[in-house]
C-alpha cells in the first residue's frame, strides 16, 4: 500500500484513470503459493512493465488479469482484481467476454493454422457479423495498426506460418487489436525475436498505448525502460515496488530493487 | 448478452455435452464386455479347468488343460523362431544398414505385413507349410505366430537401437571394441529396457491370435505334445465350443477368454511399467 | 565366442601375440554378427514377401477361371464350383464403414474429453485403461457381441428400430426385419466397440501435439472450448486424424474374430443391415478348413489376396497422412 500511494504522490505528469486494479492478491499452484498479497493498478493509456529474476511471479500475475489460468486444474486465485470497478476472479464471470475485453501477445508467436486473412478475421467472427466488405476492412485496418499491412498485403491467403518470427508476432497483435480490447498483456512478447523485430514491436507497444491499457511482462531492463511509464518489481511471489518508471530505475526505494536492477541477482 | 454471444455458448455446450455422452457411452459400452467377462467366466472357473481336457460335445465337466498348454507350446515356439529372427534383422537396420537399400525395402515390407490382417499370414503358412505336410500341425501353428512376432520385434528392436545415442557407441568403439561387441555389450544393454517391452508386446499380440491357427494348428481335443500333429490352442478352443449349442462348451469358451484376457493385460501391463522405467531413468 | 575374446582383453595386456590372437578373433566375430544379422534382414524379406507371391500364386487357379467376374458375381456355390467375392467384399466395405461411422466421432469425443474435460486426476488412469483395452484379442469381442449384444439387440432395440422405420421410404429397405440379432447391423456395432480405443487413443496422442500456447491464444481471444477445438485443434491436427481413423479402418477390414460371431455367414447382399450377410475374412474363417475342391480352396486364397490388398491402399494412405504429420511437428 505504501508504494501505491509513494507512486502516486511523486508528481504524476498526467491525470491517470485506474484501469485495473488488484488488489491483496494470493496465487496458488496446488498448495505452493505463487503470488502474495500483491497490491498493483494499471493506469489507461500507460504501459506497465513487469519485472523481476525467472519465478518471481510475474507471468503467473499477468495470466490472472485474464484468468488464463482458469484453464488448468489446481490453480487459483484470491483477492480482488477490479476492471472497471468489476471483479474479475468472480467465478460467475462470462470468461469469453472478460478475455475479448483483455487481450494477450504470447512470448512465442503463435499463429493459427489457417491463411493471414482468417487470423484475423477468426477472432472478429467471434463477436460480429459482418460483410465482406466490412470484414476486409477491419482485417487491413487491424494489420496497419500493428505495423504489418505492407508486408504481407499481397499475400492475404499464405498461411500464418510462412512468415518469419517478428511479422508472425505482428500478425498476433494485429488479431489482439482487431476484437477491439480494452486491455492488452504482453508475456515477453519479443523474447523469441532479433532485435530489428525487436525494436518493431517495441515500437508498435508505444503507438498502441493511445488507445488501450498495457501490460507487458519482461527479463530485460532495458526494454522495460524503453517501453513503459510505470514500472513494477516483482520478487518470489511478492511486489516489492510499483513506481514510475524512471523512478524505479533511477532512484528504487527498496534494496532488493536497486540489487535486481544494478544485477547483483537475477 | 447478444444473440451471437449466446448462440456461441450454446454451440459449444452441446458439443462439450456430446463428448461428455461418448465418453460415457464408449466407457461403459468396454465396462460392460469386462463385466460380462469377468461375471461368466468366474462363475464357470474350476480347478478342473487346469487340470482336465476338453470335454466331448454335451457331457459335464472336462477342462482345458490341453488348449492351454498347446497354447504355451506354440507361443513359446513361435516366439523363439520369430524373436531371434526379428531381433537381428532389426539390429542390421539399424546399426550396419543404416539408409542402405535393403533397410528401406524390408523396412517397407515390415511395416505392411505389420499390419496386415493376420488371417493372410494364416492361409500363407497354410501353403507353405499344411499343403506339403499334407495335414494340419502345432509346428505350423507356431511358424504362423512367429510370422506375426517379427513385424514387431523388428519395428521395436530399429527404433530403440537408433534412440541409443551415438556418443555410447564412440566411446565403446574408443576402447577399442569391435562393431559386433559395441552392439552387444553397449546398444542391447542401453537398448534393453525398450526390446523387452517390444517382445512383451509381440508375446501378447499373438497370443489371443485366432485366425491363423484355424487352418495352420486346426483343433485336438486330446492331449498332443507333438509338434507334427494338429493341436488344441486356446483361442481355437475358445471359437469352436463357444459356436456350438452345448452349454457346457460354452461355459468353458467363456472360462477360455478369461485367461487369455488376463494374460494378455499381464503382459501389456509390465510392458508399460518397463516403459515407464525407461523414460523416467 | 566373444564374450571370451572381450574378457580375454584384459589377460592380453600380457602378451603382445594373445592381443593379436584377440584382435583377429574380434574381427572373426565382428564378420560373423555382421552376416548373421544381415541374413536375418534378407530373410524377412524373403518370407515376408513370399507371402505376397503365395496368396498371389494360389489364387490364380480361381483367378484364371472366373477372371474379373469374381469380383462382381454373387454366386457362392462349393457344389457347382461357381464363386463370386461380391457379398464377401461389400459385406466388409459396409460393415467398416458403418464401424467407422460410429467409432470416428465417439473416438473422438472420448479423446476431447480426455484431454479437455475429465479431471486431472482421472485422466491419465482413464487414459491407461483405454490403451489396454486396445489391446485385448478381437475374440473377446466376439464372444461378448454373441452371447450378450446380439441377444440385447434382438429383443430389445432391433424392433425398435424396424417399427420406427417402418413408414419411412427407404429406411424401412435399410431396416427391414425380422430381427435376427445377428447380422450386419450387429457385427458393425462390435467392430465400433473394437476400434474405439484405438481411435481415442489416437486422436488423444494427436490432441496432445497441439502447443498450449496455441490453444492458450485462441482462449486469449476468448474463443469457447467448441471453438478452440473446431478452428485450431482440428485443423492443426487434421492430417494425424485421419491417417489414426485410416488405421482403424484398416483394422476393422482385416478383423476376423469379432465379425465371425455374429455376422451371420450368410453369402448374399441385402438391402437391409438387419439381415445377416460376410466378410471376406469371415467367410475364410468358416470355410478354408472345409473346403474341398482346387477351386474352393483357391477362391478362399482369391478372397485373402484381395483383402490384403484392400487393408494395404487404407494403411499405406494412412501412412503417408501420419508421416506428414510428422513433418509439420517438425518445422
Amino acid at each position: 500500500m505504501t508504494d501505491l500511494a509513494a507512486a502516486e504522490t511523486s508528481a504524476p505528469r498526467e491525470k491517470l484513470t485506474e484501469k485495473m486494479r488488484v488488489r491483496n492478491l494470493d496465487f496458488y499452484y496446488g498448495d505452493a503459493k505463487a503470488l502474495k498479497s500483491v497490491d498493483l493498478d494499471f493506469y489507461a493509456n500507460q504501459v506497465t512493465a513487469l519485472i523481476g529474476p525467472s519465478g518471481c511471479g510475474k507471468s503467473t500475475l499477468l495470466r490472472v488479469l485474464n484468468r488464463m489460468y482458469d484453464l488448468y486444474p489446481r490453480q487459483r486465485a484470491e483477492g480482488e482484481v477490479m476492471l472497471d470497478g468489476e471483479n474479475i476472479l468472480d467465478p460467475k464471470l462470462d470468461l469469453n467476454a472478460l478475455r475479448a475485453r483483455v487481450g494477450m501477445v504470447f512470448q512465442k508467436p503463435t499463429p493459427f493454422p489457417m491463411s493471414i486473412y482468417d487470423n484475423i478475421a477468426f477472432g472478429i467472427r467471434l463477436y460480429e457479423k459482418l460483410s465482406k466488405a466490412d470484414m476486409d476492412e477491419r482485417v487491413e485496418r487491424a494489420l496497419r495498426g500493428a505495423a504489418i499491412w505492407d508486408e504481407v498485403k499481397d499475400q492475404l491467403n499464405a498461411s500464418g506460418l510462412s512468415l518469419s518470427g517478428g511479422q508472425q508476432q505482428r500478425v498476433c497483435i494485429a488479431r489482439t487489436v482487431a476484437i477491439k480490447p480494452e486491455v492488452i498483456l504482453f508475456d515477453e512478447p519479443a523474447s523469441a525475436l532479433d532485435p530489428i523485430s525487436t525494436a518493431k514491436i517495441e515500437e508498435l507497444i508505444d503507438e498502441l498505448r493511445s488507445d488501450y491499457t498495457i501490460a507487458i511482462v519482461t527479463h530485460n531492463m532495458q526494454q522495460a525502460v524503453r517501453v513503459s511509464q510505470y514500472t513494477a518489481f516483482m520478487y518470489l511471489g511478492e511486489m516489492v515496488e510499483f513506481d514510475q518508471t524512471d523512478n524505479i530505475f533511477t532512484s528504487p526505494r527498496e534494496r532488493r530493487t536497486q540489487d535486481y536492477i544494478t544485477g547483483r541477482f537475477g | 448478452m447478444t444473440p451471437l454471444q449466446a448462440s456461441r455458448k450454446a454451440r459449444s455446450a452441446i458439443a462439450m455435452g456430446f463428448c461428455y455422452a461418448s465418453a460415457g457411452a464408449g466407457l461403459l459400452a468396454l465396462a460392460l464386455i469386462l463385466a460380462a467377462l469377468l461375471w461368466s467366466g468366474f462363475s464357470n472357473l474350476s480347478p478342473s479347468v487346469f487340470t482336465q481336457m476338453t470335454p466331448p460335445p454335451g457331457s459335464s465337466g472336462g477342462g482345458l488343460l490341453n488348449p492351454i498348454v498347446g497354447s504355451l507350446i506354440m507361443t513359446f515356439s513361435g516366439v523363439l523362431i520369430g524373436a531371434p529372427l526379428g531381433l537381428f534383422a532389426g539390429t542390421y537396420m539399424a546399426e550396419y544398414g543404416r539408409n542402405t537399400r535393403l533397410t528401406t525395402v524390408v523396412r517397407f515390407i515390415n511395416d505392411v505385413l505389420l499390419s496386415a490382417p493376420s488371417i493372410v499370414i494364416g492361409l500363407f503358412v497354410y501353403e507353405i507349410t499344411v499343403v506339403p505336410m499334407g495335414h494340419f500341425s502345432a509346428i505350423a501353428g507356431a511358424i504362423s505366430l512367429a510370422l506375426l512376432v517379427v513385424p514387431v520385434v523388428v519395428r521395436t528392436t530399429e527404433d530403440m537401437l537408433n534412440l541409443v545415442p551415438g556418443t555410447l557407441r564412440e566411446a565403446a568403439t574408443a576402447l577399442g571394441l569391435p562393431r559386433a561387441l559395441v552392439i552387444r555389450h553397449v546398444a542391447y544393454k542401453a537398448a534393453r529396457a525398450g526390446l523387452i517391452t517390444g517382445l512383451l508386446l509381440a508375446i501378447a499380440r499373438v497370443s489371443g491370435e485366432t485366425a491363423p491357427l484355424l487352418f495352420t494348428s486346426l483343433n485336438n481335443q486330446f492331449w498332443s505334445a507333438n509338434l507334427n500333429a494338429p493341436m488344441a490352442s486356446l483361442p481355437v478352443v475358445i471359437f469352436q465350443f463357444a459356436m456350438s449349442p452345448y452349454k457346457e462348451w460354452q461355459a468353458l469358451a467363456w472360462v477360455g477368454a478369461l485367461l487369455i484376457t488376463f494374460a494378455v493385460l499381464a503382459l501389456s501391463i509390465t510392458a508399460r511399467v518397463l516403459g515407464a522405467q525407461r523414460t523416467s531413468s | 565366442m566373444t564374450e571370451a575374446a572381450l574378457s580375454s582383453v584384459a589377460r592380453s595386456t600380457a602378451k603382445i601375440d594373445s592381443r593379436e590372437k584377440a584382435l583377429r578373433r574380434f574381427e572373426i566375430g565382428d564378420r560373423i554378427f555382421h552376416i548373421v544379422t544381415r541374413s536375418s534382414a534378407i530373410a524377412v524379406l524373403i518370407v515376408l514377401g513370399g507371402v505376397i507371391v503365395s496368396l498371389v500364386q494360389g489364387s490364380m487357379p480361381a483367378l484364371s477361371k472366373f477372371g474379373f467376374g469374381f469380383l462382381t458375381s454373387d454366386a457362392w456355390n462349393p457344389v457347382t464350383e461357381k464363386f463370386g467375392a461380391a457379398p464377401a467384399i461389400y459385406g466388409t466395405l459396409v460393415t467398416s464403414f458403418i464401424a467407422l461411422l460410429i467409432a470416428a466421432p465417439v473416438g473422438f469425443g472420448i479423446a476431447v474429453f480426455l484431454t479437455e474435460l475429465c479431471p486431472y486426476q482421472l485422466r491419465r488412469p482413464i487414459g491407461v485403461a483405454v490403451e489396454l483395452l486396445a489391446g485385448i484379442p478381437s475374440i473377446i469381442y466376439g464372444i461378448w457381441g454373441m452371447f450378450v449384444f446380439a441377444p440385447f439387440l434382438q429383443v430389445h432395440v432391433q424392433p425398435a428400430l424396424i417399427a420406427t422405420f417402418a413408414h419411412i421410404p427407404g429406411l424401412n429397405l435399410l431396416f427391414a426385419g425380422p430381427p435376427y440379432g445377428i447380422g450386419i447391423l450387429t457385427a458393425s456395432l462390435i467392430l465400433a466397440i473394437m476400434i474405439l480405443p484405438l481411435i481415442s487413443s489416437i486422436s488423444r496422442d494427436v490432441f496432445n501435439t497441439v502447443p498450449t500456447v496455441l490453444k492458450e491464444a485462441a482462449f486469449g481471444i476468448g474463443c469457447t472450448r467448441w471453438e478452440v477445438m473446431r478452428s485450431i485443434v482440428a485443423p492443426y491436427t487434421g492430417v494425424g486424424l485421419v491417417g489414426g481413423v485410416m488405421l482403424a479402418l484398416g483394422r476393422a477390414l482385416g478383423e476376423t474374430m469379432a465379425v465371425t460371431f455374429v455376422i451371420g455367414n450368410a453369402h448374399k447382399i441385402g438391402a437391409s443391415i438387419l439381415g445377416p450377410g460376410t466378410t471376406i475374412s469371415a467367410t475364410i474363417a468358416n470355410e478354408f478348413t472345409e473346403a474341398d475342391g482346387a477351386i474352393y480352396t483357391s477362391s478362399l486364397i482369391a478372397l485373402g489376396l484381395l483383402l490384403f490388398a484392400i487393408t494395404f491402399i487404407v494403411l499405406a494412405i494412412s501412412r503417408l497422412l501420419l508421416m506428414r504429420l510428422e513433418g509439420q511437428g517438425a518445422r
